[in-house]
């Protein structure tokens, strides 16, 4: 059949057949470019079975700090401790804060990383190192998470965006947008800051909408005439940005809450990052590669009890809500949801009952697709001072993402003829930590 | 063939760089652009290869004018250009927007873009004098790395210092690539696992002259004394030398520790207050522009340049990436390079030279389609490349071509003409805003896509209507095929196309009802086609 | 104001009481301990009487008992003499803000984030009345907080103050509510920036004569991540249901932790702090502040003596005696 010939016939898409229906890694990308080739509806078993295995995260990205102390990694007891005990959970054995007494229901889903040492506590450069898992050197600028998986996860026809990314608050915005690094424009974010509604997605009112479908297309016929004889990977990115436009705008339907049944948008609570999660549930499931929310703004160097005591009840809330959602669905299996900042909090409590930024020992976590709920990895001193064992940085923590997320983690990109893995030649994945 | 052909090459891997093959370059007093296209035909008839024909003039009136002028050509100049019979009219065409003002402020952007993408700074202003001057490239690059911060027409290059001061690793690993072409940060780890040229030392020894660099209260200095010590591989602590890309070393009691370090990271000094420290007696930043500009140490700097030029021109380098040029990355066309690079330093670093030699040349004006299967490797020229608009030019093109071509027609007088070209570069700006600059292998994001179809600038400000603006002409215009093949001129700069002007009639025929809205829908589908988004 | 003594404590003391008529201080804090800590001693060193199962932050004495509350939501009476613990009482379902003692010293009052105020019989510990009243999730949909009881001077009112800056006052008799005041400017939310919200009121006083009704805390901040905003203290005429006076310090920034009326009425003085801390000391007649101090630490709290002529005050890791006279 010619359906071997044209796959596999291309030196750059050596994808055996076996690669191609199963669950081969190093095929995605390839397989992802090459669905332009292949009438997908034709072969309805394919079709299911690619629906089932593309992967797709969510980054509940808290920003300014959130305390481990405050959420995953409590200490009650010691003069570092705070005033909030720990509560047990599903799972014998992990505790974490009382301030989170519903996903200490649900640990069986999650897994905590205790072990983070990344060693830069300041916010610009911390998040720059947490939302790429390395920091950019001079003459390269390196795409970050959402980016990689809009490349790794993404289609290239898709009729919903690769990378949304919800940053309401303005602390902070500036120090971690969404970027693309080398990868370019194709997978830069879709920045949402104002609105729940992405910029330029609507129709305008001067134009009906017979009018500005038919003038696209228009548009497209023009362009094609150009396009022939001068080939030029470039020039295709144009049209295929335009050809994505009406996708785009019917997609606007998914950023509205109020599609969603009152019952499910009471599951996730009045607050505005219940809202945001929710939607970002309803991206995932049309088929948006990443998502990330940021809930800023964790940076309590006053007051950081009461701070907590806010915010950490939140998190806890919408953070089970999603994970329900996402299992009753049938979405959890092939979703992974992060929880990350770009540091964590200084054991040590300042006059204002306060903490500080702390690189040296905090925590992320890791729920769903790929990884071992219901886990701890590694380990903090009895006052939270220093990671004793499992001491992981940005890399690994990286390297497991994308591991958990059917990706090689070695994989290249080329920058010119320069290679670049995904992560630094040599970085391990946590095996304990992944399914 | 093939064998001969191997032979100098690898007596440049041997010998590296820096050699000479004076014996086998064409001799000094030939065009620049005989040069260039005797070398890339010579290369195109040993592989067999038959170049795409000339542009035609539509074409290359519109290429020629983007490269030269940062914008696409008005109605009237592409006509006048097409409509011509004169033997050189390419030459006139070409001199004659070199000498436009639209030539500098153009080129000042090019270059600001090259010197300070990946900053916060921009040396722009510094730019616009220093190129209407005709600047030697060498002097230029002395202006930025050692500013004469008393100066006041030299003052603004000291951005290109003060971006990067902070973070000396970014300072030393930009100016290896922007003005020599070379990428050593790699090295800064480890000797370079592919290249063999770099080691540590190469890194530290050129971070070496950038260490006794710092910012106190606001201005630039340099100490007298400063050692950069690295660890290597193997855990050995080494100290570093003033060691240029080629080894030469310079030879300094200067390398000790300086008392007092103040170069603590975002420590800032308060007073503006403060006089800026006087210089010191021994720069190693001095030293550093001195030695590359040497007999036998320049042709790093001079190749550099010729090669970024080169790729501005043409969409792709002599030598690629652009910041890999070293023995493992072989030029495609070695005899070439060297040959521009001497033509450069022997005429005192003449950028304006160079550009004219680079516009003239049959290389550059060939056609970018080609319709023979799969097109040859970039590297030999054989068809133009299809290359995207930097933000300026596109955002200056979509102002342009919205405009109606009587308000800039060739009777204006020049000044008036280019006093109208400023206003609406500087109500393109804003624009220029929304777009990313491209580099190789630029991939259009959807946001843009998104940007032309629903946003409202574009709506109310590109697509409004107005005594000056196209539409506005449009309207009047009472032949639909007239009106169309003005649209399609003014905004592609060329005639349209029997099926284009029936398509286009037949989609304004359907609106017949709602003709103005017809129009603006035609000029959106022309400014939002894949030709006017590149440069072809 | 002389620092007369300086006494070093093992930890963050949040709530401190003086037994009447004596040389005797309790404290309790970070470390989980009530403290007894013997003024009249060479070298006075805290006594550990027991321990919460958090943070201590309520702590009222009367006659030879003590009560203390904390984090873990509960309150526990001490006899002083046996310096033994009585009883203990799951009081809240969340953590403990505050505790007080009327002057008549038969009712206990306790505050929790449950937002409930309860009385107590102090004798016997039984449930005298549960006052509620305060709104459980702020108007942003976040819990919230209730930070502070009192009683007034004739034991007949208990008020209550919370995050949002909303005062309630009750017939401590019969648990019903008879006023409630607003002082939205301790409340600080944050739309634009950061998103969430910070203050509260900390502090009541009611005054010597019981018509007016002192509350403390921070005024509006613009950086939520620091106690970056005015100490301020607001005063009601509360049987009118008046505010009578709105005071934002031009000198110090931070919470107003503690108010204490001078027992004739002459002065209210204000401790507390941010990073560092201060003393207010507020004239009501003038509305104006007659004396503003630094303190050396964060105030968490103070006690005064009967005359008003020393002051105790306890915050990190310190115990301080201050002479108010000079």
């Amino acid at each position: 059949m010619a359906l071997n010939q044209r796959l596999c016939g291309s030196p750059l898409h050596a994808i055996d057949r076996r690669g191609f229906l199963g669950t081969a890694v190093a095929g995605a990308a390839a397989f992802a470019a090459d669905m332009t080739q292949l009438n997908v509806l034709q072969h309805p078993v394919l079709a299911g079975e690619l629906k089932k295995q593309q992967k797709r995260c969510i980054l509940l990205w808290l920003a300014g700090g959130a305390s481990q102390l405050e959420t995953w990694d409590p200490k009650p007891g010691a003069p570092t401790g705070g005033p909030f005990r720990a509560i047990p959970t599903s799972v014998p054995g992990i505790h974490i804060s009382e301030l989170m007494p519903q996903m200490a229901k649900r640990m069986k889903h999650t897994c905590i990383i205790r072990s983070l040492n990344t060693r830069n506590g300041d916010h610009g450069g911390a998040a720059q190192l947490m939302m790429r898992g390395r920091r950019d050197e001079p003459n390269l600028k390196y795409p970050d998470l959402g980016a990689v998986l809009a490349r790794e996860l993404g289609r290239r026809d898709s009729q919903v965006p690769d990378y949304v990314s919800f940053y309401f608050a303005t602390e902070g915005r500036g120090m971690s947008p969404g970027t693309a690094g080398f990868l370019g424009s194709r997978y830069a974010p879709m920045e949402m800051y104002t609105s729940m509604v992405p910029e330029n997605i609507r129709r305008l009112d001067g134009i009906n909408d017979l009018d500005h479908k038919q003038r696209a297309e228009l548009r497209d016929l023009l362009s094609k005439q150009f396009a022939d004889g001068r080939a030029s990977s470039s020039l295709g990115s144009h049209n295929e940005a335009y050809q994505r436009v009406r996708g785009l705008m019917a997609s606007e339907k998914l950023f509205d809450a109020a599609q969603e049944p009152q019952k499910i948008r009471d599951r996730y609570g009045p607050t505005l990052f219940g809202e945001q999660v929710m939607v970002a549930r309803r991206l995932i499931e049309a088929g948006v590669p990443f998502v990330r929310v940021g809930r800023a703004w964790w940076d309590s160097h006053g007051e950081n009890f009461e701070t907590h005591q806010e915010l950490v009840p939140e998190l806890d809330h919408v953070m089970s809500a999603l994970l329900d959602d996402l299992q009753e669905r049938g979405l959890l299996d092939h979703t992974l949801v992060i929880t990350l900042s770009e540091f964590g909090r200084t054991p040590q409590i300042n006059p204002s009952l306060g903490r500080d930024h702390f690189a040296t020992a905090w925590s992320a976590t890791l729920s769903g697709c790929g990884v071992k709920g219901g886990s701890v990895y590694g380990k903090t001193d009895a006052k939270g001072q220093h990671v004793v064992e499992g001491e992981i940085g940005a890399a690994q923590l990286f390297a497991t993402i994308y591991r958990a997320l059917g990706i090689n983690h070695q994989k290249n990109y080329y920058v010119g003829s320069r290679p670049v893995p995904l992560t630094e030649p040599g970085t391990k994945p946590i095996k304990a930590v992944l399914a | 063939m093939r064998f001969i052909r191997l032979i100098p090459s690898l007596v440049a891997i041997l010998c590296g760089p820096s050699l000479v093959r004076a014996n086998e370059l064409l001799p000094r007093n030939l065009p620049l652009e005989q040069v260039i296209d005797h070398y890339v035909e010579e290369r195109l008839k040993e592989e067999g290869i038959e170049p795409a024909p000339p542009a035609g003039d539509a074409n290359f009136t519109r290429r020629l004018t983007l490269d030269l002028a940062g914008r696409i050509p008005t109605l009237e100049e592409t006509q006048t250009f097409v409509a011509s019979a004169k033997a050189d009219k390419r030459i006139a065409l070409v001199e004659r927007l070199m000498n436009a003002p639209g030539f500098v402020r153009h080129q000042a952007t090019e270059f600001d873009t090259m010197l300070m993408s990946g900053t916060r700074g921009s040396v722009r202003g510094y730019l616009l004098e220093a190129l209407a001057q005709n600047r030697p490239w060498d002097l230029v690059y002395r202006d930025l790395m050692l500013p004469d911060e008393n100066d006041p027409k030299r003052k603004a290059a000291n951005e290109f210092l003060r971006q990067r001061v902070r973070d000396l690793d970014k300072l030393t690993a930009e100016v290896s690539s922007i003005f020599f072409g070379v990428n050593i940060s790699c090295a800064r780890c480890h000797d370079h696992p592919l290249v063999a040229d770099w080691k540590q030392d190469h890194f530290f020894g050129m971070k070496s002259f950038f260490s006794r660099t710092y910012e106190s209260g606001g201005k630039l200095a340099e100490r007298e004394t400063g050692l950069v010590k690295f660890k290597t591989t193997k855990g050995v602590e080494r100290q570093a030398r003033l060691m240029f890309l080629t080894g030469k070393v310079i030879e300094t009691d200067t390398l000790k520790e300086s008392p007092g370090s103040d170069t603590k990271k975002g420590k800032k000094t308060n007073a503006k207050s403060t006089p800026p420290p006087a210089p010191p007696k021994f720069s190693a930043r001095a030293e550093l522009v001195k030695l590359s500009l040497e007999p036998g140490q320049r042709d790093f700097f001079a190749r550099s340049i010729v090669n970024r030029i080169w790729h501005r021109f043409f969409g792709y380098g002599l030598v690629m990436p652009l910041d890999q040029m070293h023995s493992e990355n072989a030029p495609s066309h070695p005899e070439l390079l060297d040959w521009l690079a001497r033509d450069l330093v022997e005429h005192q670093y003449d950028v304006r030279r160079l550009i004219r030699g680079l516009v003239l040349s049959r290389a550059y004006a060939r056609e970018s389609r080609w319709d023979k299967g799969e097109a040859p490797r970039a590297a030999v020229f054989a068809v133009a490349r299809v290359r995207p608009l930097t933000p300026m030019q596109l955002a200056m093109s979509l102002r342009l071509a919205v405009t109606d071509p009587q308000t800039l027609s060739a009777s204006l007088k020049s000044e008036e003409f280019d006093k109208r070209l400023q206003a609406l570069e500087s109500s393109a700006g804003g624009l220029a805003r929304r777009f990313d600059q491209p580099g190789d292998d630029f991939q259009v994001g959807v946001s843009e896509a998104l940007l032309f179809s629903n946003g409202s600038e574009i709506e109310k400000d590109l697509l409004a209507d107005g005594g000056d603006r196209l539409l506005g002409r449009l309207k009047q215009l009472k032949n639909r095929e007239v009106a169309i093949d003005l649209a399609v001129r003014t905004i592609l700069c060329r005639p349209s196309s029997d099926s284009e002007r029936q398509l286009l009639a037949d989609y304004l025929k359907q609106r017949a009802d709602r003709p103005a809205e017809a129009l603006r829908q035609m000029i959106w589908a022309l400014l939002t086609s894949a030709e006017f988004r590149f440069n072809y | 104001m002389k620092v007369i003594k300086d006494i070093s404590i093992p930890s963050i003391a949040f709530a401190l009481a003086r037994v009447p008529g004596s040389n005797r201080l309790l404290f309790g804090g970070s470390d989980f301990k009530v403290y007894d800590l013997d003024l009249s001693a060479s070298k006075p060193e805290p006594k550990a009487l027991g321990e919460h199962q958090s943070y201590v932050t309520g702590l009222a004495v009367s006659g030879k008992t003590a009560v203390s509350g904390g984090y873990d939501g509960r309150l526990i009476w001490w006899d002083l003499e046996a310096r033994k613990q009585i009883r203990t009482i799951e009081a809240h379902t969340k953590w403990i803000r505050k505790v007080a003692i009327s002057p008549d010293g038969k009712v206990v009052a306790s505050t929790g984030d449950d937002m409930v105020c309860r009385l107590w019989d102090a004798a016997d510990g039984k449930l005298l009345h549960q006052l509620r009243g305060h709104a459980e999730k702020t108007p942003h949909h976040y819990p919230s907080m209730l930070f502070v009881c009192e009683f007034s001077p004739d034991g007949r009112f208990v008020a209550t103050a919370d995050k949002v800056g909303h005062i309630a006052i009750w017939d401590t008799a019969s648990g019903k509510q008879v006023k409630t005041l607003e002082a939205p400017g301790m409340y600080t939310w944050d739309p634009v920036q950061r998103k969430h919200s910070i203050g509260g009121i900390r502090s009541l006083a009611f005054s010597p004569d019981g018509k007016y009704l002192a509350c403390g805390g921070i005024g509006k901040i613009s950086n939520i991540d620091h106690l970056d905003g005015k100490a301020r203290i607001e005063i009601f005429d509360w049987q009118k249901g008046e505010k009578i006076h709105e005071h934002a310090d031009n000198k110090f920034k931070g919470l107003v932790e503690h108010l204490a009326f001078h027992p004739k009425g002459d002065w209210l003085l204000g401790g507390g702090g941010a990073n560092d801390g201060f003393f207010l000391f507020f004239d009501l007649k003038s509305k104006k502040a007659i004396r503003q101090e630094k303190a050396a630490m964060h105030v968490r709290s103070f006690v005064l003596d009967e005359k008003a002529e020393t002051l105790y005050a306890a915050g990190h890791g310190r115990i301080q005696i201050v002479d108010l006279k000079s």
